[in-house]
């Protein structure tokens, strides 16, 4: 199984993965004067725009507005900006996979690995944000592994299969940039579920992300939310895109080199 | 012969790269050609065709030929970078590959951040770069430079440090091509030295050059490759000989 023969080299060569997940953000920030406090800004300063535009219209909506905007940014940019930059994997890499042996998925994996580690730092500001506006933290608190694990293999499936595409078509890094944006409004970051017409609530079970960032507001302080439709969504979905995604790379991984 | 021994093996290996002249770039040309039932416009190269090589342990081969013969695709072949569209290849042992040097380098980190990532590229681990370390820094002599960000490194430096790290990883097969050419003549003479020493110490070598007194030097067998097929193979001086005289008819 080519699944297995992969995973087995990427672990052979996990100090490489390594490498690149702290190269990606060593370089991200060394030149700005703030340095890595960026990780930790960029959520406080977005978070800070939703909350003077829309605060006004669903503050009195949503019980603590400011904990469900900056969990529902941190967690999409845990989502969005992982697979957008992993869209350009293969890509922006080509030099390397034209000239040497590598497991090509490093590249995806890694992109989609440090913004997990970007997503470990922004919980500071998220964690400082929510006690500050006197929320209190829920006791299950201890799933949010839980729901990070499956945003994460759900990014990482939707990261293979975009970049393995863009190899093919560079079209698709274009399209996927616009559908980010789109998803984005579809993910109710900064309203709540509440407001939208019935009809569109089922569209809603369909968008992968709004589970994931459902689940990890009810665990980290909204024990109102009832999880249990959440964590099998979140589940299949993720599960199917790992899958649809190790295909598509699979099936294509000998013939990136020829269009690179 | 002993299979054990064999560290590379081809078996009928071709490549084919379909040289396309409008291949469709977006899915809309793609569907326009597709409903015009316009087949992709592509002319077929062979790039290698049935090419059939064992290369032992301890072996240097060289690989000659003129631009364009297939050498760089055979060494893809060989180092695993390419998987050939027919036939087979085994590869036994850890490869460093000397092929432009420092594709694998990055002008952002330091000297020091580029050894780990670079040694990483290759396939070792965190220990195996650890011990070697410092005989990296040592044969580069850039450890007065080792904190420095690459960008501000000549491209002699940078040829240096790449030669180090491929060499001083202990590779089981080493794949030269070309590129002696760099660096100044002290650091040409130190690496070649250090490519005998290899020799010497069984590691197994890839060497493509245009350089024919280089290849004798350094090679037990030649490989004369000719529009993607073999022309010639065997001992090096017959091989070199029979090679120049047809160049310069």
């Amino acid at each position: 199984m080519g699944i297995f023969l992969e995973i087995h080299e990427l672990y052979r060569y996990r100090e490489l993965l390594r490498n690149l997940v702290s190269r990606d953000i060593k370089k991200r920030y060394k030149r700005s004067t703030l340095g890595f406090l960026w990780v930790m800004l960029d959520p406080l300063l977005i978070m800070l725009i939703f909350y003077i535009i829309f605060a006004g219209i669903f503050g009195r909506t949503v019980g603590n507005y400011t904990a469900y905007v900056i969990s529902g940014i941190i967690m999409w940019q845990l989502f969005a900006q992982g697979t957008k930059v992993a869209s350009l994997a293969f890509i922006n890499n080509r030099s390397l996979i034209n000239k040497l042996y590598l497991p090509k998925s490093i590249f995806p994996l890694s992109v989609v690995a440090s913004s997990l580690v970007h997503f470990i730092f922004a919980l500071v500001p998220l964690f400082a944000i929510i006690l500050f506006s006197g929320t209190r933290l829920s006791y299950d608190l201890i799933l949010l592994p839980f729901v990070v694990a499956l945003i994460f293999i759900f990014s990482l499936g939707i990261s293979l299969t975009v970049s393995t595409l863009a190899v093919f078509f560079h079209d698709v890094v274009y399209i996927y940039d616009v559908l980010l944006l789109a998803w984005m409004y579809l993910s109710a970051i900064f309203y709540p579920i509440s407001i939208l017409p019935k009809k569109f609530l089922i569209l809603m079970s369909l968008n992968p992300v709004y589970h994931y960032i459902s689940l990890f507001r009810a665990f980290l302080y909204d024990n109102t939310i009832p999880t249990t439709e959440h964590i099998i969504w979140g589940t299949v979905f993720a599960l199917f895109s790992f899958l649809v995604g190790w295909v598509v790379y699979l099936k294509n991984k000998d013939r990136i080199i020829f269009y690179l | 012969m002993n299979e054990n021994n064999i560290m590379i093996r081809l078996q009928d290996v071709s490549v084919k790269y379909r040289l396309i002249r409008e291949r469709p770039k977006s899915f809309q040309e793609y569907v326009i050609n597709y409903l015009k039932g316009k087949r992709i416009n592509a002319r077929i190269l062979w790039a290698l065709k049935d090419i059939s090589l064992d290369v032992r342990k301890g072996e240097s081969l060289g690989i000659i030929g003129l631009n364009g013969a297939g050498k760089s695709t055979l060494l893809k072949v060989a180092s695993g970078v390419l998987k050939p569209v027919e036939g087979s290849a085994s590869i036994n042992g850890k490869i460093a590959p000397l092929i432009e040097l420092g594709a694998g380098f990055d002008p952002e980190l330091t000297g020091r951040e580029n050894i780990y990532l670079n040694a990483s590229i290759l396939g070792f681990s965190r220990k195996e770069i650890d011990e070697k370390y410092n005989s990296i820094i040592e044969f580069s002599e850039l450890k007065d430079f080792i904190n420095t960000p690459l960008k501000n490194y000549s491209s002699g430096m940078i040829a240096r440090l790449g030669f180090s790290i491929a060499t001083e990883v202990n590779p089981d097969i080493l794949i030269v091509d070309e590129v002696l050419a760099v660096g100044d003549a002290y650091f040409k003479k130190k690496s070649r030295e250090r490519m005998l020493e290899f020799r010497k110490r069984g590691v197994t070598i890839l060497f493509v050059s245009h350089n024919m007194e280089e290849v004798k030097n350094l090679c037990d067998r030649v490989l004369w490759l000719e529009n993607g097929k073999i022309k010639l193979v065997g001992e090096p001086k017959k091989v070199t000989a029979e090679y120049q005289s047809t160049i310069s008819k």
